[in-house]
């Protein structure tokens, strides 16, 4: 955290393009490309879920992401976690990248919380050393102490998220990948989780926030790119972007 | 700190062999889940790992030994024939199934997560391996029976097993591409392991094959594998050092083009997870 000082550069897009290759017969059986490429009627279309994208994120900002379905947000976030490499321009990334989206994709219901809390850390890119000390804080904070030696199958769903949550925001990163953001639990752990959330965006890390919920964006950004198509259609003050976004909607 | 740029272009194969190498405490971890789901939280535990080969080994013999009355050439045992036969072969299913598709149903992880794919076929391919290694105890029990001894050249099977994660490996990063890229390759994909299961000498003896015939066989690496784990293991048969070096130069060659391969077409098949 106090590696390099505060505001320098995290996340660095310059010009990113991400190109797909799509098949005009809508079919991905071996059979029919097969036949289609015999009858050379094999022809791709290319469509950009990126076009030109170039932003800048530092230590200590939020940068929110507005946009339609498939205007280009979860390709964002895709190339920014390193998952994509881009088709065009350059991505360069400052530090580790914690993901909080889609919670408790790693988890295995027949392991118990502990072994769990280490394979969803060690997915996250975290020694097992370093995990081993933090178990009881992350049990003690979900408030599953007394879950923890239980198979994971036994536990509520409401029990399972609040684990992966824990697990999940245990440590600041230097960049934070937030999609929509989660409210797990009960009212008062959705209380709690929130917090969580607004603590880590404060500590210091860049953070980048794909949502829908509008009226939440002014509360936790103030910078917010809008994507429409690929293409950055505006960027600036959250308001500002909400208001452009808002006005296009009702189009 | 680490930086990340996606501008330096990376040494390909020898760039990922080494964040495979950096990931080996994320494959422990997977290699232990899966043991602990398979083992301790099962009730049959270890016995579970073993039924299959043992009741294939079992419908088999009764089939050859009894109902067409086959008989080996040379007095050779038929049932640690049989059995060793029957581990090679399901180590090989199996895990090459299991780990394309922990790369093919890995969406989850995969495409949120920087993790390199490979990690989880590596971590599948080497508990298949350790499945393997505890077939070795129903098999050394009937070689005893058979007043078979296994000899100090058992040792050598360490590197049938090596050779073995290397060819699985190599072929489930094949396999995993075309499960993602189309839907239908997987009963393809079956064909085609059925195919490579017969043309391995499991319940056949090698001598019974035409020469033409027994070319073809050959060429499959699972022919060597068998034939040098037979012959240090309970001493059937005879192998050659070309033997080893076949079952070693072709494993490892697969790999190598497997991974070679997946590096290029992963960013494209992650785009479809």
């Amino acid at each position: 955290m106090t590696k390099i000082p505060p505001g320098e550069v995290i996340v660095d897009l310059e010009h990113v393009a991400m190109r797909y290759r799509r098949t005009r017969h809508r079919s991905s059986s071996l059979k029919q490309t097969a036949i289609a490429t015999v009858k050379r009627r094999l022809n791709y279309e290319h469509f950009y879920a990126l076009d030109d994208i170039s932003i800048q994120v530092r230590r200590g900002e939020t940068l929110a992401v507005l946009g339609r379905n498939g205007a280009g947000k979860s390709t964002l976030l895709r190339v920014v976690a390193r998952v994509l490499p881009p088709t065009k321009g350059r991505v360069i990334i400052r530090g580790n990248v914690a993901p909080m989206i889609e919670l408790g994709a790693g988890f295995n219901p027949e392991l118990t919380g502990v072994e769990n809390i280490l394979l969803y850390g060690s997915l996250l890119g975290r020694p097992i050393k370093e995990l081993r000390a933090r178990i009881e804080p992350i049990a003690e904070w979900a408030g599953l102490t007394e879950h923890l030696d239980v198979p994971l199958r036994a536990y509520s769903s409401g029990m399972v998220a609040r684990l992966a949550f824990a697990t999940a925001t245990d440590k600041t990163p230097d960049l934070l990948l937030i999609d929509e953001i989660l409210s797990v639990g009960d009212e008062s752990f959705q209380v709690k989780s929130k917090e969580r959330t607004l603590e880590l965006m404060n500590s210091g890390c860049a953070v980048i926030m794909v949502t829908h919920n509008l009226a939440s964006i002014s509360e936790y950004s103030d910078r917010a790119i809008y994507l429409e198509a690929g293409k950055i259609k505006a960027q600036g003050s959250s308001e500002m972007v909400i208001a452009k976004y808002k006005s296009d909607l009702k189009k | 700190m680490e930086i990340y740029d996606s501008a330096v272009k990376q040494s390909p194969v020898i760039s990922q062999i080494k964040a495979i190498y950096k990931a080996r405490n994320l494959l422990k971890i997977l290699v232990t889940r899966d043991m602990t789901v398979r083992y301790k939280r099962s009730v049959l535990g270890i016995w579970w790992s073993l039924l299959n080969p043992i009741v294939t080994t079992g419908v088999l013999f009764y089939v050859f030994n009894t109902v067409f009355r086959a008989r080996m050439p040379d007095n050779t045992s038929f049932l640690p024939y049989l059995l060793s036969g029957v581990l090679i072969v399901t180590f090989f299913n199996q895990s090459l199934i299991t780990a394309a598709d922990s790369i093919a149903h890995g969406a989850g992880i995969l495409t949120k997560v920087y993790v390199r794919p490979e990690i989880f076929a590596m971590s599948s391919t080497l508990s298949g391996a350790i499945n393997f290694s505890i077939g070795l105890i129903p098999l050394t029990a009937v070689l005893l029976i058979n007043g078979q001894h296994p000899s100090f050249n058992s040792i050598l099977v360490l590197i049938i097993i090596l050779s073995m994660i290397f060819l699985i490996m190599g072929l489930a990063l094949f396999v995993a591409i075309a499960f993602i890229n189309f839907d239908d390759s997987r009963s393809i994909i079956t064909i085609v392991l059925m195919m490579v299961q017969y043309m391995t000498p499991v319940f056949y003896p090698i001598s019974v094959l035409g020469p033409n015939t027994l070319r073809i066989i050959k060429l499959n690496p699972l022919t060597s594998m068998l034939i040098n784990f037979r012959s240090i293991y309970g001493g059937n048969g005879s192998t050659g050092w070309h033997m080893w070096a076949y079952m070693v130069g072709s494993s490892f060659t697969i790999f190598i083009l497997g991974l070679w391969f997946f590096i290029r077409a992963w960013p494209k098949a992650v785009a479809k997870l």
